[in-house]
C-alpha cells in the first residue's frame, strides 16, 4: 500500500533555528506523535518505539530513524523503516526550507510504503492515520519553534 | 425385543429432523479446538509480511526468550526432517511447508513458534525477527505471463506458466464461430473468493512416545487421504497414524488441502515427544488456506440469427497463486471446467486453459463446487444471456431453443461428458410458470416506461458431480472410490461407517435413511460414523457434491449385502428354499405369502443366536464403490431484482431454485442445503472478492473486509424440485449440495444486467457492489 503526503509550514523563526532543530535527532523524536521511548543512535540516527492503533491493530510499532541533510540544498531527507506484528513500513519524507524576513517556510513531502496487517486491516482509516502522524510531527516542530505568545 | 417397526415414516424421501442437531443446538459440538490433551503445547505462525522477498536472516533470540515458548522452527529446521516442502493436491508441484529462501506471497509462513500456552506462541512470533530482501511482486496473470519477474526460480522451467490445457476440436470451433450469423465474445471474470468456513483449520498433533502413534485431530475433509499423505511424506507406517476428524464447522472444500499448520504441529510433537495444537486466526484462514475461482474467461458463442447455438470457444487465463495447489483429480488439471458446454446441445466445441503463477496465496480449491463446475457454469449462463440480447430472444426463450433435449439422454457432450439424466425443458418450464415470469415481464415493461431498473435473471446450470469412476478420478494415485460398512446388532439396531466426512451436510441423518430404507430398519437406531481412520473404511472424503453420489452409493450397497445374507437367515427361519425369500415392503416373505413376514431385526437377533445351517454368523457387510460415471444434477434458478439507479444498490426481490438431484434422501435437508449455498451465491454475486492492490498486501483478511451476509442482506429463498433419477445410482440419487452456489451467481447477474439492459450496460465482472453499479450506471449516462 502506497501512501503519498505533501504539506507546509510557516514558521516564525530563522532558517538556522530551523534546520539545527530539525537535524537534532531528539528534537524531531519529541515531536513525532504517540512516541513510548526514544534513543538517539548518534547525530544522524534515533529509535522510536510508537503506539500504533489502525483499525483493530493495536500495539507497538520500532522504528529506525535516519536524517539525511543536505545543507547546500538546504533540504532534510529522513528515512524511517521498521514495523511491528508482522508489518513493515518504509517511510521517505523530505523538507525544503525557504527563508523570508525571518519567516521560514518548511515544504515536506511523505511517501509510505506498507505492508502486512496494518497494511491490510486499516485499508479503511491507514491514509488518515498515516497523514495525522506527519502532520502532526510537522505541526509540532511549528510549534516548538514558535515563540510563546 | 421389539419385532415391528414402521419404517415408512423414516425412510428415503422423508424429511426426518436431523439426528446431530440436537447436540449442535444444545452446544455440544465437538470441534478440534474444544478438544484438549494434558501437556499439550500450542503453535503460532510467523507470516510473511511481503508479497515476494528474500529471506535474509531470521533472529530466534527474542522470541526464545518469551516464558514459556520452547521452540522456534524454520523452513530450514523443517528440511533437516526432509519436511521443507510437501507435494500439493494432486501431485504436480509442491509447495513450501515454511518459507525456504524466499517468501512467494503475502502472508506465507516463515516460521512456527511452539509454547506452552497459546499466548505464550502468539508472543513469540512477534518477536521471531526476520530480515527481508524485498523483490517485485507479480500480482496480476497477465503479467505473470509476461515472465518478466518469476516467482518459482526453484523450478526447473524457468517461467510463471504453469500447465496448458484443452479439450474439444478446435479447427472445427474456429471454423463454425467464423461462419456464425451471430457470434458473441465477452470477458467474464469469476473473481478470487475463499470458502470462508466460520470455523477455521485446526489440529492437534499427538505423538505418543510409548506406542509410536502420532494421532491427529484435525479439521480434515478427506481423513483417510490426509492420513495417506502423511505417512508418505514422513515415511511413518500408516498403520502408526490415526486422523480423527471430530465434529467440523463448515468446509467448502477449504479443509481439503494440507496446510503449514498442520505438518509443522505434527512435525514439532514428533520431536517433542508431547501434542501440539494448532487453530488458526480469521485472517490466516482467510490469507493462507486454499482460495477459490480466479479465472479470467474469454466466452465466444456462435449463433444462427435465430438464436440457434452453432459453437463454443472459451479461453481461460487461471490464477493459482505462488503453488499448484489446486484441489482437483491427477488427470484434470482444469477439474471438470469442460461442463461449460451447460445444459446446451453445441454442434461443436472448444475450450483451453493456461494457468499461471502469481505472488499470492495458492488455492483454487472446489469451494462448495466439483472442480471448477461453478467457474464453467456461471460463464456459460452469463454468455447465454448477452447472447439471448444481440438475438432479441427472452433469455428463457434462447434457453428453451437450445436445451438438451430428453430423448437425447444418455446425452454426450462435446467435451467428453455423457450426461446421465434431465429434462430440462420440464424444470425451466416449472420454474416460469411458479414464479409467474410471463406476469414479471409485464410489470417489468411498465416499470422501465417509468424508468425503473428491474430486471429478473435466469441460470440454468448443469453440474457433472461425483468423482468419481476410477478409472478416470484420482487424486495423488488414491482412486476416489467411497465405502461404507454397515453392521446389525442382535436387537435390530445398527452401526454405519462410512468414508465420508459430513461439515454439516447432516450425514448422521441422510445416511441413516439410506440404510432404513434399504434395510427395514428405525433409522433412529442406525449410529452414523466418520472421520477416524481407526474405524471408518477407506475413502476419499466429502467435497465436490461426491457424498451421496459416491458414498451414499456404497451405504446402499452395503445394506443390500446386508439384506441378501439376511435373506439367507430369513428362508431358514421360514424354512423356505432360499429362491422362494424375497425382499418386499421393507421385510422378507416367501414368495406369494406377503402376509408371513421376517424382519430384518428379527433375522438380525437370528444371526447371532440362531444362524442358518453352514452359514457365517453375525450380519454385516462392507461395500467399496466405484461409481461407473458422474451424475450431473442441474436447475433452473430465477432471480428478480430492483436497482436503485440512484444509489447503484440491488435489492432482490424474489429468488426461485428449481433443483433436479434426482432421488431426494431428504426433502429437508436438500432445502437446508440450498438456502445455504444460495446465500453464498449471493455473496460471492453481490459482496465477496479477495483484492489484492499493486503492492501484493491482500485486502480482505477479515470479515469486516471480506463480507459475509447476516439474515438482514439475505433474500427470502423459495424453492421446489423435479426428480430424474440417475440412471446409473442404487437409489437414483445426483448429489444437490453444491448446486445452489454453482447456480445461483449467474442468475443474480443477469437479472442486474436485465436491469440495467436499457441503459445499454452489458456485463459487470462480479461482485456486484453498489459502488460497481452505480458507476457503470454514470458511465452509460455519458
Amino acid at each position: 500500500m502506497n501512501l503519498n503526503y505533501s504539506g507546509q509550514e510557516t514558521i516564525a523563526a530563522p532558517h538556522d533555528a530551523v534546520w539545527k532543530f530539525i537535524n537534532d535527532p531528539a528534537s524531531i523524536a519529541s515531536c513525532m506523535p504517540d512516541v513510548l521511548s526514544s534513543t538517539v543512535i548518534d547525530p544522524h540516527t534515533f529509535d522510536a518505539v510508537v503506539g500504533v492503533a489502525v483499525g483493530p491493530v493495536r500495539g507497538k510499532f520500532t522504528f529506525h530513524v535516519t536524517l539525511e541533510p543536505q545543507p547546500d540544498e538546504k533540504r532534510l531527507n529522513m528515512k524511517i523503516s521498521g514495523g511491528g506484528f508482522g508489518s513493515v513500513v518504509d517511510l521517505t519524507a523530505g523538507a525544503d526550507l525557504t527563508t523570508t524576513n525571518g519567516v521560514t517556510t518548511l515544504d515536506w513531502t511523505g511517501a509510505a510504503d506498507m505492508r502486512g496487517p496494518v497494511a491490510t486491516v486499516g485499508g479503511r482509516v491507514l491514509d488518515t492515520q498515516a497523514k495525522r502522524v506527519i502532520t502532526t510531527t510537522f505541526a509540532n516542530v511549528k510549534a516548538r519553534l514558535t515563540p510563546p505568545g | 425385543m421389539s419385532t415391528t417397526i414402521d419404517p415408512e415414516p423414516y425412510s428415503v424421501g422423508v424429511s426426518m429432523k436431523r439426528k446431530e442437531d440436537q447436540r449442535f443446538i444444545q452446544g455440544h459440538g465437538n470441534y478440534v479446538d474444544d478438544h484438549s490433551i494434558p501437556g499439550m503445547l500450542h503453535l503460532a505462525l510467523v507470516h510473511s509480511p511481503y508479497p515476494h522477498a528474500r529471506i535474509v536472516k531470521i533472529d530466534k533470540t527474542a522470541a526464545l526468550a518469551v516464558p514459556g515458548v520452547l521452540a522456534v522452527l524454520t523452513g530450514e529446521d523443517l528440511a533437516a526432517h526432509n519436511l521443507a516442502w510437501i507435494p500439493t493436491f494432486h501431485g504436480y508441484d509442491k509447495q513450501m511447508v515454511l518459507c525456504v529462501g524466499k517468501a512467494l506471497y503475502q502472508f506465507q509462513e516463515v516460521a512456527g513458534v511452539i509454547a506452552t500456552s497459546r499466548d505464550a506462541a502468539h508472543d513469540g512470533a512477534e518477536l521471531v525477527d526476520v530480515t527481508y530482501e524485498p523483490l517485485d511482486p507479480v500480482i496480476d496473470p497477465f503479467v505473470s505471463l509476461t515472465d518478466k519477474t518469476l516467482v518459482r526460480e526453484d523450478r526447473e522451467a524457468k517461467t510463471n506458466h504453469i500447465y496448458h490445457w484443452e479439450v474439444g476440436k478446435r479447427a472445427e470451433t474456429d471454423a463454425a464461430l467464423a461462419a456464425a450469423d451471430v457470434h458473441i465474445n465477452e470477458r467474464i471474470v469469476f473473481q478470487r473468493c475463499h470458502p470462508a468456513p466460520l470455523e477455521p483449520c485446526g489440529i492437534i498433533a499427538d505423538m505418543d512416545p510409548a506406542t509410536g502413534r502420532l494421532t491427529l485431530i484435525m479439521t480434515s475433509q478427506a481423513p483417510h487421504a490426509h492420513r495417506t499423505v502423511v505417512s508418505l511424506v514422513t515415511g511413518i507406517p500408516e498403520d502408526k497414524i490415526r486422523v480423527i476428524s471430530p465434529d467440523i464447522g463448515g468446509g467448502f472444500g477449504n479443509k481439503v488441502p494440507v496446510y503449514a499448520g498442520y505438518v509443522v504441529a505434527a512435525a514439532a510433537s514428533v520431536v517433542i515427544g508431547k501434542p501440539v495444537k494448532w487453530v488458526e486466526t480469521r485472517t490466516e484462514n482467510l490469507t493462507c488456506t486454499g482460495f477459490a475461482r480466479d479465472y479470467h474467461m474469454d466466452v465466444e458463442i456462435g449463433a444462427t440469427k435465430d438464436g440457434k447455438v452453432t459453437a463454443l470457444k472459451v479461453k481461460t487465463v487461471a490464477d493459482h497463486g505462488a503453488f499448484d495447489a489446486a484441489a482437483d483429480p491427477t488427470k484434470y488439471p482444469a477439474g471438470l471446467f469442460g461442463i461449460v458446454t451447460g445444459s446446451y446441445d453445441f454442434p461443436t466445441a472448444f475450450t483451453e486453459l493456461d494457468a499461471y503463477f502469481t505472488n499470492k496465496a495458492p488455492g483454487g480449491i472446489a469451494y462448495r463446487c466439483s472442480f471448477r463446475v461453478t467457474e464453467a457454469s456461471y460463464a456459460i449462463e452469463r454468455a447465454m444471456d448477452i447472447l439471448a440480447r444481440r438475438v432479441n430472444l427472452d433469455p428463457s426463450e434462447l434457453r428453451l431453443k437450445n436445451f438438451v433435449r430428453k430423448d437425447q439422454f444418455p446425452y454426450p457432450s462435446q467435451l467428453g461428458f455423457v450426461y446421465d439424466s434431465g429434462d430440462y425443458h420440464m424444470t425451466l418450464k416449472k420454474a416460469l410458470d411458479k414464479i409467474g415470469y410471463a406476469d414479471l415481464r409485464k410489470e417489468q415493461a411498465e416499470k422501465r416506461a417509468r424508468g425503473e431498473l428491474m430486471g429478473i435473471g435466469i441460470s440454468t446450470f448443469t453440474e457433472a458431480v461425483g468423482a468419481g469412476p476410477s478409472k478416470h478420478f484420482d487424486i495423488m494415485g488414491i482412486k476416489m472410490f467411497d465405502s461404507a460398512e454397515i453392521r446389525v446388532h442382535p436387537t435390530g439396531s445398527a452401526i454405519l461407517r462410512a468414508g465420508t466426512k459430513s461439515q454439516g451436510q447432516g450425514h448422521e441423518t441422510t445416511w441413516a435413511q439410506i440404510a432404513a430404507e434399504e434395510l427395514g430398519l428405525d433409522p433412529q437406531n442406525i449410529l452414523v460414523e466418520e472421520g477416524d481412520t481407526d474405524t471408518a473404511p477407506y475413502g476419499l472424503g466429502t467435497y465436490a457434491s461426491r457424498s451421496t453420489p459416491v458414498a451414499g452409493a456404497a451405504i446402499a450397497m452395503a445394506a443390500r449385502r446386508v439384506r441378501e445374507k439376511g435373506r439367507n437367515i430369513a428362508a431358514h427361519l421360514l424354512e423356505a428354499p432360499l429362491a422362494d425369500v424375497e425382499w418386499s415392503d421393507h421385510a422378507f416373505n416367501v414368495v406369494g405369502v406377503p402376509d408371513k413376514k421376517i424382519t430384518m431385526q428379527q433375522v438380525a437377533f437370528a444371526a447371532y443366536t440362531n444362524p442358518a445351517p453352514d452359514s457365517e454368523p453375525g450380519l454385516e457387510a462392507t461395500f467399496y464403490y466405484d461409481p461407473p460415471s458422474l451424475t450431473f444434477p442441474y436447475g433452473a434458478y430465477l432471480a428478480v431484482v430492483e436497482v436503485d439507479k440512484d444509489t447503484g444498490a440491488v435489492k432482490v426481490r424474489r429468488f426461485l431454485a428449481i433443483d433436479d438431484c434426482g432421488t431426494v434422501i431428504n426433502p429437508m435437508i436438500v432445502e437446508g442445503q440450498i438456502h445455504g449455498g444460495l446465500t453464498e451465491g449471493f455473496a460471492i454475486a453481490f459482496m465477496q472478492e479477495i483484492v489484492y492492490d499493486a503492492s501484493g498486501n491482500n485486502l480482505n483478511t477479515n470479515f469486516t473486509d471480506y463480507l459475509v451476509p447476516t439474515s438482514l442482506e439475505t433474500p427470502h429463498w423459495e424453492t421446489d424440485s423435479t426428480c430424474t433419477p440417475s440412471p446409473h445410482h442404487p437409489i437414483g440419487a445426483k448429489g444437490v449440495g453444491e448446486s445452489p452456489n454453482v447456480g445461483s451467481p449467474a442468475a443474480f447477474v443477469n437479472a442486474v444486467m436485465d436491469a440495467l439492459s436499457p441503459l445499454g450496460i452489458e456485463h459487470i465482472d462480479m461482485p456486484l457492489t453498489r459502488e460497481k453499479v452505480w458507476t457503470a450506471i454514470q458511465a452509460a449516462k455519458k
